[in-house]
């Protein structure tokens, strides 16, 4: 028998809660994941709650949005996909009101001096609102389940033969970037371990094992080698909206010997990772997260932990004058483009939720 | 309305609320002027509207947010007249629409306030320059947000401005020091942010304000230190200046300088340029803007 209506939202909460627990401690490998299973939940939310017009299910799309980026606010794609959606339902609400979306709804100098009203009303109700924004959500999912493909895709064009990679950590992009150029170009590739997760190391394996030359060296070497490095490529877990990166720790230390030896920095991210929250100190609030530091000092060394602070951040801010490249799905871009990025991707009205 | 109407029409205004820009004031007064003004067609009252302007710029106040806020407000015109045939109907649009303008124009400062003070952290100290009543009001709002943190104000020759600054945030209860313009680099070390306001944002990005700006900005960069810009949106400039000798005169000197026949290599600029490169990000009421947003904001309006 099929699962009547308050069967299916008494599902759809459960969903939601076991979601949050999770992002509460922090089990998820990698953002993509998360984003993944947010706007899963996110299109059911809308197929199967029940909504009258555009303006609650926005409510309701905020709401529940909110409470999920609460659980783990460091966590920025939760937040991104769920300004995502809520600009897909604007779209497609000015969409079937038949108004020609200006293409921009970002406030300008223009706008001000037209000085036309600007509110669009919501809470007029459209029929068959639900299946293009249903089907909008469809293409969101490929889009995120495509994008380290269409990042590899453009490996070639950056990746030359007998050139020398340098990378640190362990991000999924990066990997399927390193494996797709290596199917027709044969590189070397260093990797820093990245203590003290070491996930460097997992990734030198993984490449090993498909055929590149690779060196794993320790974060200390990252300044010695820079030298005889050609490009350095790295991912990140989330494009701030300056086009700065909050990234695995110890990207700026990679950043700044690049920039040093005067080396490329391409960041590999997709879309999901933009973020339109900006920088605003280095101790802002659910910038970074902290996890044991068992990982740094073992607790058996109690004597010293007894003296000593210490601290295990996982994230590292990069500013943006020392990122050469932007990879994304949709091609690449400088960092100072960032800002139009973001403009086509959500809603200004959405950046503050 | 004859041009003297105007001029007094416009320091009127300033005297009696002191803390409105001058933009606002200038803007204002167009309104005023295009109420009271005898134009029969459009391109008459383009003109006579060109006339004012450039009486308005002769004053003695801020040249460049004035020219800037005057010609957004002429191209506002331009926008308007393709609309109407009818000239009387068109000037009571106009009236109108200026009014909406100017009440966005004078909430802009509040909204710059609201985007800015999340930048401003507790126990932050803040290094300004000159005196700038947008700033203050941010630095005010942080203040009410109840946040702790202290601020240098350079003196700001020749008319020692900072002190004015000085004054005003130490009677909304933030402890404030005035430092001389020459104590920056010594100052730059303690300092976490710079904050600056802006009388001229160029399409570049940088922008054009009190002299001494330039200096401070390239310290800040060298010592790591964000410099902020707060700007509203008014003050977009259509200029692009490639060096300091590049901005204009009547933006460097004050007018009754200019039509004096002095030697202007011997006259002090009261203004700078500040490079693009130099600066962090600009708070503006459209948003939070990085330099490159700028000219795309501007490409925006005048295409």
């Amino acid at each position: 028998m099929p699962p009547t209506e308050s069967e299916k939202v008494g599902d759809l909460h459960e969903k939601i809660d076991t979601f949050i627990n999770e992002l509460k401690q922090g089990n998820f490998q990698g953002s993509y994941t998360v984003a993944h299973r947010t706007v899963i939940i996110l299109r059911s939310i809308v197929s199967h709650i029940r909504w009258k017009n555009a303006g609650e299910l926005m409510e309701l799309i905020r709401r529940e949005g909110k409470r999920m980026m609460d659980a783990q606010p460091s966590e920025t794609a939760v937040g991104n996909m769920v300004r995502r959606v809520l600009k897909i339902i604007r779209e497609e609400f000015a969409g079937s009101r038949g108004r020609n979306e200006e293409g921009d709804p970002q406030e300008s100098l223009h706008k001000l001096l037209r000085a036309e009203a600007q509110t669009d009303d919501y809470s007029l109700p459209i029929q068959n609102l639900k299946p293009p924004i249903i089907e909008a959500i469809g293409e969101l999912i490929t889009e995120l389940e495509t994008s380290a493909d269409n990042i590899a895709a453009q490996a070639l064009e950056h990746i030359h033969s007998n050139e020398i990679i340098m990378t640190t950590g362990k991000s999924k992009t990066v990997e399927t970037f390193l494996k797709g150029a290596a199917k027709k170009r044969i590189f070397q590739v260093i990797v820093a371990e990245c203590a003290p997760f070491y996930q460097g190391q997992e990734l030198a394996t993984s490449l090993a094992k498909a055929g590149i030359h690779t060196t794993v060296i320790t974060d200390s070497a990252i300044f010695a080698v820079m030298s005889r490095v050609n490009k350095v490529i790295i991912g990140t877990h989330t494009v701030m909206a300056n086009g700065g990166l909050k990234a695995v720790n110890g990207s700026h230390t990679m950043a700044l010997a690049a920039k040093h030896h005067s080396t490329p920095l391409i960041v590999c991210a997709a879309m999901f990772k933009l973020s339109p929250q900006y920088m605003c100190s280095h101790d802002q609030d659910a910038f970074n997260r902290f996890v044991s530091p068992q990982d740094v000092m073992k607790f058996s060394e109690g004597e010293i932990l007894a003296k000593a602070q210490i601290q295990n951040p996982v994230f590292d801010y990069v500013p943006p004058e020392l990122v050469t490249l932007y990879i994304s799905n949709i091609g690449g871009n400088a960092p100072s483009y960032v800002y139009r990025l973001l403009s086509e991707l959500y809603h200004p009205d959405d950046h503050e939720l | 309305m004859d041009q003297r109407d105007v001029v007094s029409h416009f320091t009127d205004i300033l005297q009696e609320d002191p803390s409105m820009s001058t933009a606002v004031a200038a803007i204002s007064t167009l309104i005023e002027f295009i109420q009271l003004n005898s134009a029969e067609t459009m391109s008459e009252m383009r003109d006579k509207l060109k006339e004012a302007t450039e009486t308005l710029t002769k004053t003695d106040g801020s040249a460049t947010s004035i020219s800037s806020g005057c010609e957004l407000f002429l191209r506002f015109i331009t926008l308007a007249a393709l609309d109407h045939p009818d000239f009387q109907e068109c000037k009571s649009i106009l009236v109108e629409r200026g009014k909406i303008f100017l009440k966005k124009v004078g909430s802009s400062r509040k909204k710059i306030a609201k985007l800015g003070h999340p930048f401003i952290r507790d126990g932050a100290t803040i290094l300004t320059h000159s005196r700038s009543r947008v700033v203050l009001q941010l630095l005010k709002e942080a203040a009410e947000a109840k946040k702790r943190f202290n601020v240098y104000v350079t003196q700001s020759n020749p008319d020692q401005s900072g002190n004015t600054m000085h004054n005003e945030l130490t009677a909304a209860g933030i402890p404030t020091v005035v430092i001389l313009d020459s104590a920056v680099g010594y100052m730059m070390e303690q300092v976490d942010l710079v904050l600056v306001g802006a009388e001229g944002v160029v399409e570049s990005g940088g922008i054009i304000n009190k002299i001494g700006t330039f200096g401070i900005a390239v310290c800040a960069k060298e010592m790591n230190k964000p410099f902020y810009v707060v700007a509203e949106s008014f003050k977009f400039v259509r200029l692009y200046p490639l060096n300091q000798q590049d901005v204009p005169n009547h933006f460097k000197y004050h007018a009754s300088k200019l039509s004096a026949d002095i030697d202007l290599s011997r006259e002090h600029p009261l203004v700078d340029y500040t490079p693009p490169a130099y600066i962090t990000l600009l708070f503006t009421d459209l948003g939070v803007l990085t330099p490159s947003a700028v000219s795309d904001e501007l490409i925006k309006l005048y295409l």
